[in-house]
This record gives structure tokens, C-alpha cells and sequence, in this order.
């Protein structure tokens, strides 16, 4: 036995010894990169052959993207996938991509963050883009994220217009999480102002399920919000269609997320915030190219933080469905422009008010908390200055929407 | 024709061979033929997977640090695992002890590194991960040994409660949370690697080899020795063979099982430091079901501490290599490489069973009156 | 012709791995016979019969019941052909009464207890003139009671064909004869009954004509009237036998183990031994006879200091050892060798080798952290040497050697150790003759040396023969002490069950108390 594991390590050795002789530079980017020879690396939270949910969007994001761009998605895509949020996993996973020559690593999932990081210094000739964290350098490892609330601004007013049509103030909101991520915190806040631009005295009841999916209770917290808080439209941050489906099952209305839910619930869905993750894909390929070595990738993105929104069309609503109120498509289609444009954003000192007509003004009105912020694990720690920003002013700065933001707005709440 | 199943007596060292070579053989077959069926290269695919894709790899040498930071824990606590089998005490709790051997030693980096010396640190890491598991093992071992409980439940159980404790300190964001990083605005573990971390030696080319790949093997020898040559040793194979027999001997057969079971536990708890003091951060899934697979392990090995590397070096072999394969085809994700590990295990178990029994076919002669 | 047989077998082979355990083997059965199915332990007596019983199959050969060729897969099978069988351990319900044991195995039982279950039971008791109350729970019965409850069992499926497997070993003298009082009664009524025994005096005090075993093969059938004990053992052994057990007369010393007024508890709490006073000599063989379970392995254990001493003394050369660990009995020199049913489960570690066997309790002395391998290898060696321990090696798991060898093994480690008391508990359990006479040569020796042997047996011939004298327990209490050579069977049968209290026989001396006894200065030394 002593000399057959003798054997074994001596052989590992060798074949290390072997291996490590054989090239030279790890990961080496060859000069002129193009679409034929980039090589994509993925690191996944859950399955590749997923067929729903958060990993599928990104896959399919990648995959679309490499096919606009003309590249073959079986030899130059390279994928870890159900890699745990776990810092020697992703390292490990990182190490195999590597291995396989990749050019570019995507890592989808916030919990990499730390590991993206250190990856990114020990393998300069490698991009490292990471999928929703803040972190990034100089040269070669970049976050990127979309302006959600935006979108789901734009879904807000459609809510809003079917809750003064339906005559019920009462809004419902299943939330994977709410303060404690900034993420899912402005996405709320973006739907809430949204509802409130069409209807001033509408009500936002919000439900914490504490979890990115958990299928059963997204059923279970819309029927919740359905039956105990009255609510008449129901909005979701979270990966299935079930509030959807408890609401037309209910006869209410809904607005979805991450893909148009209208098949789902055909009689409910009005409209849902989407994201078009190929935009950043081949955004952050393209750049890949264009650099031709990996420490000018952040360079020519031109920034370490992508942050794109409704006007790079990373994020966007999907088509309106027949349950939308009237003139609904006419006041989306407004805002929409005065976002695009840049004349006007969602967290501002400027609100908009949306007539019954669908005809959209602006007037200068502070943005207010709802009185409570999330601080050091307490979800409702009083405020000292509700007011966040003075009528008129700017907006806040995209690190408090993307990092920090951990307070609802006025008429919203937690149930 | 009818069959039963027979004990068989010592099978000769080449049949067994023979038998677990054949049931690997026979589960990549059948692993071919599935990835045949979803249209991959199955010979591409091995190859990818037993040279842990090794081969044409510019970092090879990150493969076999990541493939013997793998290793290591598994063949420390299967080791472990193993002394208290060779007792028949059925530690099943080789997951809870290395949470808490884990916990003690994220607590002691913390709040130690870069306090002390860095070697202070790392010995203090180890002796609390040792103390904090050796006492969750010891806990079973003493209810066993005052009451009778039964051991395989209560270890079982114990995983559970150890696993819910690390889940509510890695996701619970209070004030008093030191475990969890204050700069981050959500629940992210504390980080130490850069305080304090087990070194690695420069080797050949670019391959450095963890200190505590060489630690791991130096308790292997002792605990080859332990078992094979002192009196604790021999103990524990007659409290394991017959405890009455062990009492009859004058062996205190209670405080031979608490001392045995809280080595047991040591183990497991420095596996855990091994772990946690070279990755630097503690996670949920920072086991990585060592305490299960150990199990397997330890069985397949016979309890030989010789085997146990063995079986260990394969069974990580089994693991990082469908990993990194998986990587490269598009069709096979991580929950088809997993299966093809269960489909190998599996008749490398039922190989295993084979060298124990036999099943033997019978002859029925003449009219049947009874129908059984 | 055929009709003639109950049972025939014939070519009937089964193995349990590379064992034979039966071999080409030929067997008839008549109608209306008692048949004795003769052979030493390990001969495939017990085999052969579970494939009758369908709890195995033959590997080749064929079965005819009443001349049809039947194959029984099952114990249902074998009931639905009407064959029955008696095990060794009993297949009984604790908590169910007699009758409802009875009902709850039958063939057609139905959902619903029915009310005339226990008039039943009574009609079958009555008509084979067996003595039992239907309403008894199992747990209250007494062994014998027990193995007549499954004869009925047997009997009330319909069973014409029934098999006794070694029914007497667990009866006294007045329940054997009792049963075969039964069996006769059977046998007239027509029941074909096949009992396995390697007692020779029951075989020719019952049976009809009996059949050999040896080795797993068959060897011959022959007729009772016409053979006798000493050919039967020929047939049996397949060689010649002397079938004494030596006594040799020795001189006796001072009592070396003095047991007063000794209580001790059972695992479940009751009393099992009931203030027992005896005593031993350097020099002499004390047997202790009983009926299995009343009382044996707590004395023994007791003396071993494994099992806690309730009340009373017990005086080892004067000095009082109770409450001393086990570790200092030995040191004292008193070894204990005791053998349960199973054989390995104390005194050895089954799976360790000879060499680590023989370390068992010296261990401790060597030196340093380290066992001293080579002291058990020599032990070992020698011991092997002596007691001519048939084995491939010194290094041989215990478990794989023969019944008589793991004697050997035990023994030769326990008289290595220079006791001056041997407790020795079913010594030649499940031994072939010539292993236990090998046994029977050992324990003389020592006793020649001056040891003093408690002898825990259950043969009485054999306990007659080897002891000096006899200590006979009944529940746990001492019925008396007898001279070997002076009782009877009869005399111990009594006692074994209580009918006999000799205890007081002789006024002037209680039983169990030494005339020279050193209980006085151990007295003095407890109260100093």
C-alpha cells in the first residue's frame, strides 16, 4: 500500500513538472484579439442547463451576445457552474477557467466578489468582470449592474394607473429582500415613486421573503398581500411568476419581473421590469477586443462600473399588456424619453405627475424616506433627516443606489 | 433458479483488485453511454477528467494546490473517522465537529491575527479548532458512556445543530458579529487571509505545496503507528472487537471510548483548521461534505490509514477532475458530473459488497409443490 | 415401497462458502419412528434439518415427503407439508400468552382473535399429556415450559414430521424424561419424529434407530436395539475412543477462593445469585451445575470483579477482594476463561490475532507507549506448541480458528498467566469429543499444579467424571454440595430444579463453608 501511494504522488509530481515546463506566462493574451479568438470564462451560481431564473438570464445573456457577435458558443464558452458563494470555490473555479485559456471571466453572482478581486491581481492578463459588486481596479476587473429602478419605475406607473382605475390605493410588493440589500431597496423605492406619479395617495405594502427563491412563499406572500392588505395590483422582485399567478387567480393585476410574465398570467400581468443582459455581454466583449490585452479592458469601458440603464437598453419594460389601464402606453412611452435624455432621473428633488390622460409634468418636491433605515441589523432604526434630497436638487450619487441606499420612501411599507 | 447471498471468506488481494477496477470500469461505461446520449466525446471527457485537465494547461500547478486543498481535509478526517470506527463507535458527526473545529479557528484569526505572530496564531488556530470539536465529539462519547445513548443518532443530529449555529453567524449582520465583515454592507464572512494564513513552500516551477499537505502526512505515519504499535492502539481494537472482552482485561472501557472519540473529534476540528486557516474565510458550505464522504472513505479503506490516502486521492480525483471536465462542454453541467460520481461510488460500494458476499444461484430439482 | 418413508432424502449436498456442511447425504424417515440424528458439533446435524424446515435450500439432491419429490423454499412450505420444527432458540412472542403464540403463527389465522383459542390449546395438551396453562405469558414461563409450548405450536399446525433440535440440552433430568414421555405418546399417534442429539444416553434411551453424521457426510443408519455407546461413538468420532475422564486424587491445600452469603444482581436488576457461600481448594475441580440462566455468568463475573458484589465476602487467600478492579484480580492470580453462547464474546477479541489475544491482559507491562508484540508472539508460539493449537499462524484472527482451538487459545493464555484459581465457564461447548477431552487433560494439569478450578458445565455425565465436587444452583441459591463420586443424576436433576435442598445435610457443617476456613483473619483485615 505504502508504495503504490508512493507511486501515486510521484506521478502527480511529475505530471505537474511536466505541465508547469510546458508554457511559460499564464493565461498569455495574445496581440489582436478578434471575435474568433476570445474566450469567454463563466462562473455560475446555479446550473448552465437551467431553464429559468437568475443563472438562465445571464446564460442566455452571454450565449446571445456571443452569438451577435459571431462566435462559436461551444468552443470559445467556457463555464463553472453551481459554484457556492464560497471565496477557494470561485478561486478554484477561476483557476479552471484560466487553465482553459479564457480571456474574459463573468461572475454572476454578488458572494464572489472578494474572490473576483484577488483573481483579478493574481491573473493581470485575465479581465475579471463581476456581475452586481462594487469592487474593481484600474485595469482589468470591472462590476457591472443595470438601473433597475428605472425600469421598474416605468412598471410603477403602469400599476399606478390600474390602481385609480380599479379605485384601490393599495399596492402589493413581494421582496426577496428589502433594506439590507441596496439592490433590492431602490428597486422597491423605483416602483414606489413610479405608483405614486400616477396615484399621490397610493400605498405600498411591502413582503420580505428573505430569499432570492423560495417559490413556495412567493406564492403564499401575494395571496397574503392579496387577501389581509387588500392590495389590488401586486408587483415582485423574485425569480418566479407565482405572484403573478396568485393574482390572477385573486382577479387582481400584477407587474412581473426579469421576463415579460404576460403567458403566465395573461388576465393579470400589466407589464414587467426586464433585463437585457446581452447588452453588457457584448458591451464588455466588445471592449475585450478592442483592448487587445486585458490591463486596457477597464480603459476602454471607459469606466470600472457599468451601470447601464433604459438608455443603453440593459434594462427595459416588457411590451404593455391588454390589462393596462388607458393611456398607459402614452405616459410610459414619456417618461421613458425624459429619462433617455437625461433631462430627468428617478432619485431626485423632481417629481413627476402623471395626469389620467397620460400627460406627464415636473415639479420640484423633496425625496423622503419613510422615516426608518436599516443600520447594523435592524431593519427600522429611526432617521434623523427624512428628507433625502431637497426639492430640486440632484439626484443621489449611483454608489448610494448600487452600495448604500437602505431606506423605503415615503408610503411605502413593511408588512 | 433462485439466490441468496452467502459471506464469503478472504477473497485474494488480486480479486479485489480485480472486482473494484471492474466497477469503476463498468460505471464510466455506463457514464459513456449517458454522455454519448447527450452528445459528448465520453473518451474526451475522461481524459479531461483524469488528467484533471492537466493536460495543455498553462497554471497546472494551480491544479494541484486546488487538488490537494481538496484533498486534505478529506484524508484528515476520513483518518480520524476511522479511529473511532475502528472502536465501533459510529461517528457520523464528522460535519458538526469540523463546523465548530471551523468556528474556532475563524474566531481565533480574527481576533488574533496580526495581534500575535503569525505562527502563534496558527498553532493557537489549530489548538482551538482541536479543543472545540474534540468537545462536540466528546459530548457524544460521554451521554454514550453514562447513558447508553446511541452515538450514530446523536452525532447525526448534532451535524444539524452545528450547521444552523454557522448559517446564523454567517448570515445574522449585528454589531456583535465579528465573524462577518463591518465594511461590508451585507452579510459577507470576515476575511483573514491576509493576516494570517498556512504557508506554502515553493516547490518545482511555480507549484508551491501547503505546509499542511506534509502535516497531513506526517499524522497519517502517526496514526499508522498509534494504532498498530501502542497500547492506546491496541485498546481501541479490543474495545472495538468486544468491549466485554475489553472489560474483562481491565481496560476502563469508558474512558478508553471518551479519549478515543475526542482524538476522533481533534482530528476532524484541525481538518477544519487545515481548511479554514488556508482559505482564510469561513462560509455555510465550508465542510464541503467532508464529513460524509469521509464516511465512505473510511469504509471503503477498510479503516487501513495507508488506504485511506489512497481512497481519498482517488475520490478527489473523481470530484475535481468532473468539475473541470464540466467546464469544458457545454452540455454537462455540475449535476451530471455529480451523478457520474454517485453512478462510480455506488458500484465501487456494490464491488465493495462483493468482496464481502457472494450471491450464489441455486438449482431446484424436480416438481414444485410448495410455491415460495 | 416408498409409501414405507416419511421422509426421504437422498444426495442432498449444501455449502456455506468453501464449507461443506453437507455432503451427498442419504436419509430416510419411516412412519410412526423416533429417529436420532447423531453427530459431534459442527458433524451438519442442524443444516440438514433447516433445509427440511425451508429455511435453506439444498444446493443439489432431492426431497420426497410421503414418496412425492417436493421442494421446500420456506418454513410456510414446510408447515403447509407437515413438517415442523423445534429450535434451539425458541421463536416465541414474550409478551403474548401460550395460545396466542400458538394462533398468531398459524396458517389461516384470520384478523380476529377468536374466544376458544385457549380451549383449543387445551384440547392438544390433553391429548399428548403435556402439563401447560394457555394463559401464561411467555415471559413468566419457565425453558422447559417454553420448548413444550413450541412442540404445540408444531403440533397444532398439523405437523406429522417433527424435528427436535438438541431439545434436552436446556431440560433437567425430570423434564427430559417427561419429554420423552411425550414423544412416545406421538409416536404412537402416529407422528414421525427426528431429534438431534450427541448425547448418547438419550439416543439409546429413545430413539428407534439412529443416523450418523460425520464431517457433513452421511454415515450410516442403524437400529438402537442392536448397537451400543461405544459403537455409536466410533461412527460418531471415526476412531476409537476412550470415553473416560480422568480424576486424579490430589492433595489438597488450604481453600484458596472462599465465596459468604454472596448477592448478586442480574443486568435487569433482579437477584441472580442469592447469598451463595462455597469455597475451593488448591488442587481440586469444583463444578457448578444448573439449569441455564440461574445465576452462572453473574457469579462468575462477579469473582472477575467485572460485576458488582451486593453483599457478602469473598476472600482470596485470606484477603477480602471485593469491590477490587478487575486488573488487581488478576494480578492476585485469579484467571477466569468464560465462554458465552457465542463463544468469542468475552475472554477474546474475535478479530485480533493469536499474538494480540495473548497480550489481552499484560499488555500494560511493557514499557513505554508501545505493546510489546514480540512477548505475544512468543506466548503465543508456545502456546500453539503445547496445547497443539491448530492454526496457519500466529497472526490469525481468532474468529477463523476452530471451537476447540479458541479453547485452547483461552485457556493457554489464562494458565500462561500462572493462576492459583481458574474459573472456567462451558469449557467444552460445542466441541468435537476429542477436542474436549484435549480440554478435560488441561484442566487436570492444572489442577495437578495446584490450582483450584471452578468448573461451570452443563453435562452432568462429564461433570460426574472430572469435578470433585459438585455446587448445584437454583435460582441463584446454593441447593448444596455434593461429592462427585457419591451422587447421582437423578440426585442433581433434583436439586438442579429445587425439589432438593441439601444444604443442611450435615448439621454440624452448613455446605459451602470450609472447616479451616481463612475467613476470620480476612475479617479482621476488611475491619482493620
Amino acid at each position: 500500500m505504502k508504495k503504490i501511494l508512493a507511486l501515486v504522488m510521484a506521478m502527480v509530481l511529475v505530471l505537474g513538472l511536466v505541465a508547469c515546463g510546458e508554457t511559460g506566462a499564464a493565461g498569455s493574451n495574445e496581440e489582436g484579439l478578434s471575435a474568433q479568438t476570445l474566450k469567454v470564462g463563466a462562473i455560475y451560481i446555479n446550473s448552465k442547463n437551467d431553464t429559468a431564473g437568475y443563472t438562465f438570464a445571464h446564460h442566455s445573456g452571454i450565449t446571445a451576445a456571443m452569438k451577435e457577435l459571431g462566435m462559436d458558443t461551444e468552443k470559445q464558452l467556457f463555464i463553472v457552474d453551481e459554484v457556492p458563494e464560497k471565496k477557494d470555490d470561485v478561486l478554484a473555479a477561476v483557476d479552471t477557467l484560466v487553465g482553459n485559456g479564457v480571456n474574459i471571466i463573468f461572475g454572476i453572482s454578488f458572494g464572489y466578489i472578494d474572490a473576483m478581486e484577488e483573481a483579478a491581481a493574481e491573473y493581470p492578463n485575465v479581465i475579471f468582470s463581476h456581475g452586481t459588486g462594487y469592487k474593481s481596479n484600474e485595469t482589468n476587473f470591472n462590476n457591472y449592474f443595470g438601473r433597475a429602478y428605472q425600469a421598474r419605475y416605468l412598471a410603477g406607473i403602469a400599476a399606478g394607473l390600474k390602481s385609480l382605475e380599479l379605485g384601490n390605493n393599495n399596492v402589493g410588493y413581494v421582496a426577496a429582500h428589502t433594506t439590507d440589500y441596496a439592490e433590492t431597496a431602490s428597486g422597491i423605492n423605483g416602483f414606489a415613486l413610479g405608483v405614486q406619479a400616477a396615484n399621490p395617495n397610493a400605498k405600498i405594502y411591502v413582503k420580505n421573503l428573505n430569499n432570492w427563491a423560495d417559490e413556495v412563499n412567493e406564492k403564499a406572500y401575494a395571496e397574503e398581500l392579496i387577501n389581509s392588505y387588500n392590495c389590488g395590483v401586486i408587483s415582485q422582485h423574485c425569480d418566479s411568476a407565482q405572484p403573478q399567478i396568485a393574482a390572477q387567480t385573486a382577479g387582481v393585476f400584477g407587474c412581473g419581473y426579469n421576463s415579460d410574465m404576460t403567458p403566465d398570467a395573461p388576465k393579470a400581468h400589466l407589464t414587467a421590469a426586464i433585463w437585457n443582459w446581452n447588452v453588457y455581454y457584448r458591451t464588455a466583449m466588445e471592449a475585450a477586443i478592442k483592448a487587445g490585452t486585458a490591463d486596457k479592458f477597464v480603459a476602454t469601458m471607459g469606466t470600472s462600473a457599468y451601470y447601464g440603464g433604459l438608455k443603453e437598453g440593459f434594462v427595459d419594460v416588457s411590451p404593455l399588456s391588454e390589462n393596462c389601464a388607458e393611456n398607459t402606453d402614452k405616459a410610459i412611452k414619456a417618461v421613458k424619453e425624459l429619462i433617455i435624455s437625461g433631462e430627468w432621473d428617478v432619485f431626485t428633488g423632481v417629481k413627476l405627475e402623471i395626469a389620467a390622460d397620460g400627460t406627464v409634468t415636473q415639479k420640484d418636491a423633496a425625496l423622503e424616506s419613510n422615516g426608518f433605515q436599516h443600520k447594523d441589523g435592524d431593519f427600522k432604526v429611526p432617521m434623523e433627516n427624512v428628507e433625502v434630497v431637497a426639492a430640486g436638487g440632484a439626484s443621489v450619487e449611483d454608489g448610494v443606489i448600487t452600495g448604500t441606499m437602505n431606506y423605503l420612501v415615503a408610503g411605502v411599507e413593511e408588512v | 433458479m433462485g439466490m441468496h447471498i452467502v459471506k464469503r471468506e478472504n477473497l485474494p488481494l488480486w480479486q479485489k483488485v480485480c472486482l473494484y477496477v471492474g466497477a469503476v470500469a463498468a460505471a464510466l461505461l455506463l457514464g459513456a453511454v449517458l454522455l454519448l446520449a447527450i452528445g459528448v466525446d465520453p473518451i474526451a471527457y475522461y481524459n479531461r477528467m483524469f488528467t484533471l485537465g492537466t493536460v495543455g494547461n498553462p497554471i497546472a500547478y494551480k491544479v494541484y494546490a486546488n487538488y490537494l486543498a481538496d484533498l486534505v481535509p478529506l484524508v484528515l478526517t476520513s483518518l480520524a473517522l476511522s479511529l473511532a470506527f475502528k472502536m465501533k463507535f459510529w461517528n457520523i458527526g464528522g460535519e458538526g465537529q469540523f463546523i465548530m473545529g471551523a468556528l474556532a479557528t475563524a474566531v481565533v484569526a480574527i481576533k488574533l491575527g496580526g495581534v500575535l505572530p503569525t505562527a502563534v496564531v496558527l498553532i493557537l488556530m489549530c489548538l482551538a479548532a482541536m479543543v472545540a470539536a474534540g468537545i462536540y465529539g466528546l459530548i457524544v462519547a460521554a451521554l454514550k458512556v453514562k447513558f447508553g445513548t446511541n452515538e450514530t443518532l446523536l452525532t447525526l443530529m448534532l451535524n444539524y445543530v452545528a450547521l444552523y449555529l454557522l448559517t446564523y453567524l454567517m448570515e445574522t449582520k449585528v454589531p456583535w458579529n465579528f465573524l462577518l465583515d463591518p465594511t461590508a454592507v451585507r452579510p459577507v464572512p470576515q476575511s483573514f487571509d491576509k493576516m494570517v494564513k498556512f504557508p506554502s513552500i515553493p516547490l518545482v516551477g511555480k507549484f508551491s505545496l501547503n505546509v499542511c499537505v506534509i502535516f497531513v502526512v506526517l499524522i497519517g505515519l502517526l496514526i499508522h503507528v498509534y494504532l498498530r504499535r501502542t497500547k492506546q492502539g491496541y485498546e481501541i481494537s479490543v474495545v472495538g472487537d468486544s468491549a466485554g472482552t475489553a472489560r474483562y482485561a481491565g481496560m476502563k472501557v469508558g474512558p478508553i471510548v471518551l479519549r478515543t472519540v475526542f482524538l476522533s473529534a481533534c482530528l476532524i476540528g484541525l481538518a477544519a483548521a487545515f481548511k479554514v486557516g488556508s482559505t482564510g474565510i469561513l462560509s455555510t458550505t465550508i465542510t464541503e461534505d467532508v464529513g460524509w464522504t469521509g464516511i465512505i472513505v473510511a469504509w471503503l479503506a477498510q479503516l487501513n490509514t495507508w488506504a485511506i490516502f489512497l481512497v481519498s486521492a482517488l475520490v478527489c480525483v473523481l470530484h475535481y477532475g468532473s468539475t473541470v471536465a464540466a467546464a469544458t462542454f457545454a452540455q454537462v453541467d455540475s449535476s451530471f458530473a455529480n451523478m457520474l460520481q454517485g453512478v462510480i461510488l455506488f458500484l465501487v460500494l456494490a464491488a465493495d459488497f462483493f468482496t464481502r458476499f457472494r450471491v450464489v444461484m441455486v438449482k431446484k430439482g424436480g416438481s414444485d409443490h410448495g410455491n415460495g | 415401497m416408498t409409501e414405507e418413508y416419511a421422509i426421504q432424502l437422498s444426495g442432498i449436498t449444501k455449502a456455506f462458502g468453501s464449507v461443506v456442511a453437507n455432503k451427498n447425504i442419504d436419509l430416510n424417515v419411516r412412519q410412526g419412528e423416533i429417529l436420532a440424528l447423531l453427530g459431534e458439533n459442527g458433524s451438519g446435524k442442524t443444516t440438514l434439518m433447516n433445509m427440511l424446515s425451508g429455511i435453506y435450500q439444498p444446493d443439489s439432491g432431492t426431497i420426497r415427503v410421503n414418496g412425492k419429490e417436493v421442494s421446500i423454499h420456506s418454513p410456510e412450505d414446510a408447515k403447509r407439508l407437515g413438517i415442523g420444527m423445534v429450535h434451539q432458540h425458541f421463536k416465541l412472542v414474550d409478551v403474548f400468552s401460550a395460545a396466542d403464540n400458538v394462533w398468531m403463527g398459524r396458517e389461516k389465522a384470520g384478523f380476529r382473535l377468536k374466544r376458544n383459542r385457549y380451549a383449543e390449546m387445551e384440547a392438544i395438551a390433553k391429548k399428548f399429556g403435556f402439563d401447560i396453562d394457555p394463559r401464561k405469558k411467555v415471559c413468566n414461563m419457565a425453558v422447559s415450559e417454553k420448548q413444550t409450548l413450541e412442540i404445540i405450536k408444531v403440533l397444532s399446525y398439523g405437523a406429522k414430521i417433527i424435528i427436535l433440535d438438541e431439545p434436552t440440552a436446556v431440560l433437567t433430568v425430570q423434564e427430559i424424561q417427561k419429554l420423552f414421555t411425550v414423544l412416545r405418546k406421538m409416536k404412537d399417534e402416529g407422528h414421525s419424529i427426528i431429534i438431534i442429539t450427541h448425547k448418547l444416553g438419550e439416543v439409546m434411551e429413545i430413539s428407534d434407530r439412529v443416523a450418523i453424521l460425520r464431517k457433513g457426510e452421511y454415515i450410516t443408519t442403524v437400529n438402537t436395539a442392536e448397537t451400543d455407546e461405544q459403537a455409536l461413538t466410533e461412527w460418531m468420532v471415526g476412531r476409537k475412543v476412550d470415553l473416560n475422564i480422568d480424576r486424579p486424587a490430589m492433595e489438597k491445600t488450604k481453600p484458596l477462593l472462599e465465596l459468604r452469603d454472596v448477592c448478586i444482581r442480574s443486568d435487569e436488576g433482579t437477584t441472580a445469585i442469592d447469598g451463595v457461600s462455597f469455597y475451593i481448594r488448591g488442587g481440586e475441580i469444583l463444578g457448578v451445575a444448573g439449569i441455564a440462566g440461574c445465576g452462572q455468568k453473574e457469579l462468575c463475573e462477579a469473582i472477575a470483579g467485572l460485576r458488582p458484589i451486593e453483599k457478602g465476602q469473598m476472600i482470596h487467600k485470606g484477603d477480602n477482594i471485593v469491590g477490587l478492579p478487575p486488573r488487581v484480580i488478576l494480578e492476585k492470580g485469579i484467571s477466569m476463561s468464560f465462554i458465552p453462547e457465542d463463544r468469542l464474546g468475552m475472554g477474546l477479541a474475535p478479530s485480533l490475532s493469536i499474538t494480540d489475544n495473548m497480550l489481552l491482559k499484560n499488555y500494560a507491562d511493557a514499557k513505554g507507549p508501545f505493546v510489546d508484540r514480540k512477548q505475544g508472539r512468543a506466548d503465543a508460539q508456545q502456546v500453539i506448541r503445547e496445547l497443539e493449537v491448530v492454526t496457519p499462524s500466529t497472526e490469525t484472527p481468532v474468529r477463523r480458528l476452530s471451537g476447540g482451538n479458541v479453547q485452547k487459545v483461552l485457556l493457554g493464555r489464562e494458565i500462561k498467566a500462572g493462576p492459583n484459581v481458574l474459573v472456567t465457564a462451558y469449557p467444552v461447548r460445542g466441541l468435537d469429543i476429542h477436542s474436549s477431552y484435549a480440554i478435560y487433560d488441561i484442566l487436570n494439569r492444572q489442577k495437578k499444579d495446584g490450582v483450584g478450578i471452578l468448573f461451570v458445565g452443563e453435562d452432568l455425565d462429564v461433570m460426574m467424571a472430572l469435578c470433585d465436587k459438585i455446587l448445584v444452583l437454583c435460582h441463584g441459591k446454593v441447593m448444596g454440595v455434593v461429592h462427585a463420586h457419591k451422587t447421582t443424576k437423578e440426585e442433581l436433576g433434583l436439586m438442579m430444579t429445587g425439589s432438593l435442598d441439601l444444604t443442611n445435610k450435615y448439621e454440624d457443617k452448613p455446605a459451602g463453608i470450609a472447616k479451616d476456613s481463612l475467613f476470620g483473619d480476612g475479617q479482621q483485615k476488611v475491619e482493620g
